[in-house]
């Protein structure tokens, strides 16, 4: 029972250690500068990194099957503009909004074919896919954004029971990905791909069926990650913020899904890309640069892998 | 006892570091050139002209011109309405032809074949918006040698590759134009923030500079906060101007977007926090981008550069190259209905102040 316990414990180790980072962040700050904890500031935070805590949930699937994922931020970048473009050419609002996880899916399943049947590594197909994206959407918008957006388009501002839906979406979305992952035989077997694809081979998962479906459930959530982004203000950039795919990957890591593959849960990746939302606004209450945050990603990244690198070194 | 004070005072040190006191953040160290308060700023020196010539050009004075206009690319409202102001130039002028053509995508590569097929097929003069300042240089130089009158609008090439350039606005015209807007909205005394792209792009740390200076001349009794970076990302910029909304509360006045995507996210800040007309959102941005904010009352204004009157100015001062009554040295240039334009930085023309675009005329522009 005892050992149980622990184990449970130790495999929650990293989501427990987050909640304690944000909430001793809450305090602190909220001490410096009570307005940082009022009601209005604490939505800023929770819908700041939605759609980045949303995708990640995609993207920890993808790492904890053994693979990676640098296509994501343009992948993002182009279904928005799908949507976007959908709606103002006089669609449906709700084909906009459906749009994206389908193209997204569809992306990604040849990506996850490429990986899974033609062995290209996955840092190189999406690498390959990253250049295809944005290259074919600056050539296809020229930079120019959409604007005109039809009224009731904007789901990213709705709100139910006053909290805003994208901070729905990300908790209903990570519990069912937390829920997938830990209960149903695909969420075992990509643990089981992640860890050992020899073993999982020889208990007879289909590595490569596993792969293509991680690739596509990946695809379709960062469609609905591209319906929060592009539905959170009144235009659509038709470029992918810089560097997206990157904070993406950082909070799975930062979440504790080990770069390794096999282990890791989607509660994480979620709390990490608050803390990364807590950590920005933080950073304006305390007055502190925002360069910073960049800088404290990447020792929370090297920390988390050293603690991960060291717990294996432990057990195995 | 001492000790304490000593402590006290070393505290107070610390916390308020002097530079903080001396510069807005966000600016760089260049020194500034704010203009007059109100009315006209003395002209400045424009310098001695360090444009090219073209080779044996033959003489065009008062004759028929067959102008080709190669923008950065065409098929976007920006360029488009650029091409609109150099046609009503054009017809108001009467001797003037301007063909607009060029890549479907701002690509310097496929500029400069534009720019080469039409040394070859031979044309009087070429107006330019260049995609790279040096990557075109070569090119234009080929035009000027081949006897074409070179200018270029928007964005320039190295200076001796073209003859003129239509310079939209100078960094102390953008700082005015910021801060007299933003003065009249929240008054003297009020208390503001900028939302900018990085503290180290050139562009708006220079603006910022001025606005400082321009401020300290003056404005003295409006309040700086801070300023936040949010790159160009348009959920950042979002995010920044909600957590300055926060973290001021009623003490903020107004927001400064330094950015084309800072100021639409900042607006879209006010409008969804219910701000409308307490907080004032002050930038510069595209029409486009502006107008569900402004049209529903929420902002009143954004800023940039008449695109129509820099295509105009652009077709005018080519007119003037041609007939030889634009040359080196001049202090001043007649475009048309735009009046006399200065002469600056040694062989620039500069269009004026940047436009402020209110409800009553942003409907009229498309990009």
């Amino acid at each position: 029972m005892s050992r149980r316990l622990t184990h449970t414990l130790g495999s929650l180790g990293q989501e427990i250690l987050l909640v304690v980072v944000i909430l001793a962040l809450f305090a602190f700050v909220g001490v410096y500068n009570p307005r940082f904890l009022s009601e209005n500031n604490l939505t800023s935070i929770f819908v700041g990194n939605a759609y980045i805590a949303v995708a990640a949930i995609g993207m920890s699937l993808v790492i904890i099957s053994g693979n990676i994922d640098v296509s994501i931020g343009a992948l993002i970048g182009v279904l928005a503009v799908i949507s976007g473009l959908l709606v103002t050419n006089g669609y449906p609002i709700w084909v906009a909004w459906l749009a994206p996880l389908v193209v997204g899916a569809a992306i990604n399943a040849v990506v996850g074919c490429l990986i899974a049947y033609a062995r290209v590594p996955s840092i190189i197909a999406t690498l390959a896919m990253l250049s295809i994206l944005s290259g074919g959407l600056i050539t296809f918008t020229g930079g120019q954004w959409i604007s005109g957006l039809p009224a009731g388009y904007q789901l990213a501002q709705f709100r139910l029971l006053n909290v805003p839906s994208p901070v729905w979406f990300m908790i209903g979305m990570t519990i069912l990905a937390g829920f997938l992952m830990r209960y149903t035989t695909f969420g075992r077997s990509v643990y089981a791909v992640g860890s050992n694809p020899e073993a999982a081979r020889a208990s007879g998962i289909s590595y490569k069926a596993t792969v293509v479906k991680v690739f596509a459930i990946h695809g379709a959530i960062g469609g609905v990650a591209a319906v929060l982004f592009a539905t959170q203000l009144q235009v659509i950039q038709s470029t992918t913020p810089v560097g997206l795919e990157l904070v993406i990957i950082t909070a799975s890591v930062v979440g504790g899904v080990s770069i390794l593959g096999g282990v890791g849960t989607v509660f994480g990746s979620t709390l990490a890309a608050i803390l990364f939302a807590a950590i920005g606004s933080s950073l304006i209450f305390l007055n502190v640069s925002a360069y910073w945050l960049r800088a404290v990603q990447g020792i929370l990244i090297l920390a988390t892998v050293l603690a991960d690198m060291a717990r294996r070194r432990r057990t195995g | 006892m001492k000790k304490l004070i000593t402590a006290l005072l070393g505290a107070s040190l610390l916390s308020t570091p002097v530079f903080a006191q001396s510069a807005w953040t966000g600016g760089d160290d260049q020194p500034t050139n704010p203009l007059a308060c109100t009315g006209e700023s003395p002209a400045p020196e424009p310098g001695e002209y360090n444009g090219g010539t073209p080779t044996n050009a033959p003489d065009r004075n008062g004759k028929d011109l067959t102008v080709v206009d190669i923008p950065k690319l065409v098929g976007v409202g920006y360029f488009a309405s650029t091409a609109s102001g150099m046609q009503e130039a054009a017809k108001e002028l009467g001797n003037i032809t301007i063909n607009t053509d060029g890549p479907t995508r701002a690509n310097i590569d496929e500029q400069i074949t534009f720019v080469d097929n039409y040394i070859t097929s031979g044309v009087d003069g070429i107006l330019f918006a260049a995609n790279d300042p040096v990557a075109i240089a070569p090119v234009l130089e080929k035009a000027l040698e081949a006897g074409i009158n070179v200018v270029g609008y928007d964005a320039d090439a190295e200076a001796d590759a073209r003859q003129w350039f239509v310079n939209q606005a100078l960094p102390n015209g953008v700082a005015k134009s910021m801060m007299d807007q933003l003065a009249s909205e929240i008054g003297e005394d009020g208390s503001f923030a900028i939302v900018t792209s990085t503290f180290t792009t050139p562009n708006q740390a220079r603006w910022i500079s001025e606005m400082q200076a321009y401020t300290e001349k003056c404005y003295p009794n409006l309040k700086f906060l801070e300023t936040v970076e949010a790159q160009e990302d348009n959920i950042l910029s979002f995010n920044q101007a909600q957590t300055l909304i926060n973290k001021y509360g009623d003490e903020l006045n107004g927001i400064l977007g330094m950015t084309s995507v800072a100021t639409p996210a900042a607006a879209e800040a006010v409008q969804q926090n219910s701000l409308c007309g307490k907080v004032s959102v002050v930038g510069l941005a595209l029409p486009n981008a502006m107008k569900p904010y402004i049209n529903s009352d929420c902002i009143q204004s954004t800023i940039l550069w008449n695109t129509v009157d820099l295509g105009y100015a652009a077709a005018q001062v080519m007119r003037q190259v041609a007939d030889g009554t634009l040359k080196p040295g001049a202090t001043t240039v007649t475009a048309g209905r735009l009046g006399e334009l200065q002469i600056v930085n040694q062989s620039q023309v500069l269009l004026g102040q940047p436009k402020v675009f209110t409800k009553a005329d942003i409907n009229d522009f498309d990009f």
